[in-house]
């Protein structure tokens, strides 16, 4: 039996999960189909940085005023998304002056607000700088929980009878006489496959994009572009810092929660799946970080992450000089692909594809995205240290204070068996030990609850540890090398997991 | 600063460093150890693996690298150091059972088996509960141990869970150390009516007595009880590091615990002291051999940087395996990462071989290429090198 509905949405990440809301709000029926959790593509895998624009101004300066635009609804609309830490574009000594002078005329011509500091000034803001920085420029940079903003989206789409399916792939696109008009779509684990009716499909599906269009029959041109990051373990920093200069490697640091987010690096690659991070990124990027702020060489690193920017295809250039522009394509066979665009422009994106849909529904309702601030901000205002100091008893998560009550209501309330999901919603596992002590409690708590079997559940957790040893192995030395090799022993040496 | 003299001074308080001080001080040489806290054997599961290659560990050492410390101090060297063990323990409140001739198989909290070789007494039943009825007793609130997963993937199996009040390990071990309470579990086993088989718990049978408190609980409901080893903090771990070091202090050992080294005395090829760093004055510990037991990375004998390898406590020279690139391998269930080969070089008398110190002996996991996971030989390797490099210090002093 299938399911029917108007609008079918493939993929959970910024731009999916920004046209559900926006399809929900001007009461269009609509499924979105996720094959992970929310923002596990790009949109979970980038920087959480809300870009001011500073960073585009002098190359490509619409999609800065673009950034500028949506920064300032997004810091009215997704006020528990954003965190207004304001950035600071640092000039050290040996980058160009030159530079400096074009990208403080870009700022004012896009209308990026900048105050130029002295070192010292700079200094006074965030005491980690280098001190032999030449000055700082301090632009509107925020830093934005992606994985949030994605949950607060659907949200609304839930909440105003659009429907969410995560942990579901795409198998099939089905056509009748040329025309897309579903697919099947099968849930990971059960392989269960429901089959949804459209009369409009939306492929938005990022660095998949092709791969996706192709299931309909479809190509679309794209230039992937890996980008790998470092997460450090403490915040080293208040506000965003940037290099004053030339977009490169390794020259952004986002301050998020207890840790900082330093980035990346842009090499092209064909498949976006099983991506690798090499040591020499991880190398990259944290001696890059180490010049902004020093104190980003002597500090443990807890792992790091790679995403792939789906970037519009341009021959003969490479990932950084490609425009970060979006692009709808009409495919003509009732399917369209959204590409390109990054998370700070995601709302932006889904209202022009919302726009598209109208037209072709001959409809008239309009968009109101970038007035209502994002619904459910209350209920999903996260679990604050101040609450998790009160409530010491029965901590599963050791490393970021989760305790059992929250990781129990959390399965409870999800109905889950993916513990990614549980680690997602209450940053149980995102400490120093990623998980290696935690994952298997959380486990067991889903066995005692019923969600999953102990057959299962062992399943879950090699596949848990394989991804996150993934994620640690390239940046493993000091005491983070420490940690991992009790990690091993606790699953090698007194579990004997690889022989469960 | 006071200076104390010594005979031996000992670095690191694990189980090499345990085993060297124990003999030592048994043939009465004054000796001294000093270690930063309390050891990474508290996170063990207090057995002892020799070498789970092979059914009888001694056979696997063919398989062992042509490198591999275990060679230097040969099969017999492994099996008296085994020995002397076992008397020590014998001697103690945790006796350990099995045969350094056979490996056996203990069960472990998610219901596979881990092959070992000594055991703590309480773990002795452990052996053969594949083929009889086996009931798994949990207790409420308990963090680290989740039966079903035993109970899935054993046939014969059944579960309870007791109340004792108090949900960690610790907080467990030490109700059963309460008088009377025992007797209680025990009441409330026989009350389960349970079908003829065995009782297995998570090792929580009290820190100081567990053999006297499981056969108490064994002769009340008249059926074997074992426990299976949890995750770190490993109660069993941390009764095995106790009773070596009061067997230590027994012999009139010196422990200066807590007291990481704040710097080193050297003089031509020999360590003449090194100096303690105490919240209050400085102490100087002066000896006439030196033997380092500091272990591998997880106890801080080793620490890597970016793209190297230094020894903590001298700075000697540490054999690398290759490139941070090539330090582990992709897949996290390969055991025996290439990083295990880290450590340092010894000749024969266990002297490091990249230096020319003539008084300072190295045993344990901080030895190169000893691959303690690829090879599961950690707690054997630290008694038998230990203990090796014991008696070439000995030699040294006479």
């Amino acid at each position: 039996m299938s399911i029917k509905t108007d609008v079918i949405i493939i993929g959970g990440g910024a731009t999916g999960c920004g046209i559900a809301r926006d399809l929900a709000l001007r009461g269009v029926h609509h499924y979105l189909i996720e094959k992970g959790d929310f923002a596990s593509g790009a949109t979970g895998a980038c920087h959480g940085l809300l870009h001011s624009g500073g960073r585009y101004v002098v190359n490509d300066p619409e999609a800065a005023h673009e950034c500028i635009t949506e920064n300032t609804i997004l810091r009215k609309i997704a006020q528990k998304c954003v965190e207004t830490t304001g950035g600071l574009f640092v000039r050290l000594p040996g980058d160009s002056k030159r530079y400096r002078d074009r990208f403080l005329k870009g700022c004012d011509e896009v209308g990026i607000e900048t105050s130029v500091l002295s070192p010292s000034k700079a200094l006074d803001l965030v005491p980690n700088l280098n001190p032999a920085m030449e000055e700082a420029v301090m632009v509107p940079d925020c830093s934005i929980d992606p994985f949030r903003l994605c949950m607060l989206n659907a949200y609304t789409s839930r909440h105003r009878g659009g429907n969410i399916l995560t942990h579901h792939e795409v198998i099939e696109i089905i056509k009748e006489k040329g025309v897309c008009v579903g697919v099947k779509a099968r849930e990971r684990l059960t392989a269960q496959i429901k089959e949804i009716r459209a009369r409009i499909i939306i492929n938005a599906t990022g660095a998949w994009g092709d791969k996706l269009a192709r299931l309909g029959g479809s190509e679309v041109p794209m230039t992937l572009s890996k980008g790998s990051l470092i997460i450090s373990n403490h915040r080293l920093t208040n506000m965003v810092i940037n290099r004053l200069r030339v977009p490169s490697d390794g020259d952004i640091i986002v301050p998020n929660e207890a840790v900082c987010l330093a980035g990346t690096t842009s090499i092209t690659v064909q498949d976006p799946d099983n991506l690798e991070i090499d040591p020499a990124e991880v190398d990259l990027v944290s001696t890059q970080a180490e010049q902004m702020i020093p104190s980003f060489g002597t500090t443990r690193l807890i792992r790091a992450y790679t995403g792939v920017r789906p970037l519009l295809k341009a021959s003969g250039t490479d990932g950084r000089s490609i425009s970060r522009g979006f692009k709808i394509i009409d495919h003509e066979n009732g399917m369209f692909s959204i590409l390109g665009g990054k998370l700070t422009t995601y709302r932006l994106m889904a209202e022009k594809m919302v726009d598209v849909i109208m037209e072709k529904f001959a409809l008239r309702t309009t968009c109101r995205t970038a007035e209502l601030p994002l619904e459910g901000q209350d209920e999903l205002s996260g679990y604050p240290l101040s609450k998790r100091l009160s409530n010491m008893d029965d901590i599963v998560c050791e490393c970021e204070l989760v305790p059992r009550r929250i990781v129990e209501q959390a399965i409870n309330t999800m109905g889950t068996h993916y513990v990614g999901d549980i680690q997602h919603r209450t940053r149980l596992g995102m400490g120093p030990c990623q998980g290696g002590f935690c994952t298997y409690r959380a486990l067991g708590i889903m066995q005692e609850l019923g969600k999953v079997s102990p057959d299962l559940s062992l399943k879950i957790l090699s596949e848990f540890l394989q991804r996150r040893f993934k994620g640690i192995r390239p940046a493993l030395w000091g005491d983070q090398l420490r940690e991992e090799q009790l990690v091993e022993y606790i699953y090698l040496g007194i579990l004997n997991m690889e022989n469960a | 600063m006071s200076t104390l003299m010594h005979d031996v001074v000992v670095i690191g308080g694990g189980i090499s460093g345990l085993m060297a001080s124990i003999y030592l001080a048994g043939k009465g040489y004054k000796t001294a150890l000093i270690s930063r806290g309390d050891p990474v054997c508290c996170l063990s599961t207090g057995c002892i693996d020799v070498l789970s290659t092979a059914l009888n560990p001694l056979d696997g050492f063919g398989d062992l690298s042509e490198m591999h410390p275990y060679h230097l101090v040969g099969k017999k060297g492994v099996e008296q150091a085994c020995k002397l063990f076992k008397e020590i323990m014998s001697k103690s409140p945790i006796p350990y059972v099995g045969s350094i001739r056979k490996n056996r198989e203990i069960l472990t909290p998610i219901g596979t088996f881990k092959t070992t070789c000594l055991v703590p007494q309480t773990m002795a039943a452990s052996l053969g509960c594949r083929d009889e009825y086996v009931h798994v007793i949990s207790f409420t609130g308990i963090k680290d141990f989740y039966p079903s997963y035993i109970t899935s993937r054993l046939s014969n199996t059944g579960f309870s869970l007791y109340d004792a009040g108090v949900s960690s390990t610790l907080a467990i071990a030490a109700r059963f150390e309460e008088k009377g309470f025992a007797a209680d579990f025990a009441t409330w086993i026989t009350g389960l009516e349970l079908p003829p088989g065995k009782v297995a718990l998570p090792a929580v049978l009290g820190v100081n007595n567990p053999v006297a408190i499981m056969e108490e609980i064994s002769s009340r409901i008249n059926r074997e009880v074992f426990e299976i080893p949890t995750l770190p903090p490993s109660i069993p771990g941390l009764r095995l590091f106790r009773a070596l070091k009061a067997a230590f202090q027994d012999l009139g050992g010196d422990v200066f615990w807590g007291m990481p080294i704040s710097s080193v005395e050297r003089h031509g090829h020999i360590i003449e002291a090194v100096t303690l760093a105490t919240s209050a004055r400085a102490t100087r510990v002066q000896g006439k051999a030196f033997i380092l037991a500091t272990g591998s990375f997880v106890s801080g004998g080793l620490f890597a940087t970016r793209d190297s390898v230094y020894e903590t406590v001298f700075g000697i020279p540490v054999h690398v395996p290759g490139a941070r690139k090539d330090w582990f391998w992709n897949d996290f269930f390969t055991a025996g990462h290439p990083i295990e080969e880290a450590g340092i070089e010894v000749d024969s008398s266990f002297r490091p071989k990249q230096t020319t110190l003539e008084n300072l002996f190295v045993c344990g996991s901080i030895l190169a290429r000893s691959e303690v996971m690829k090879n599961h030989c950690g707690h054997g390797l630290a008694l038998a090198t230990g203990l090796k490099a014991a008696k070439v210090c000995e030699r040294k002093l006479t």
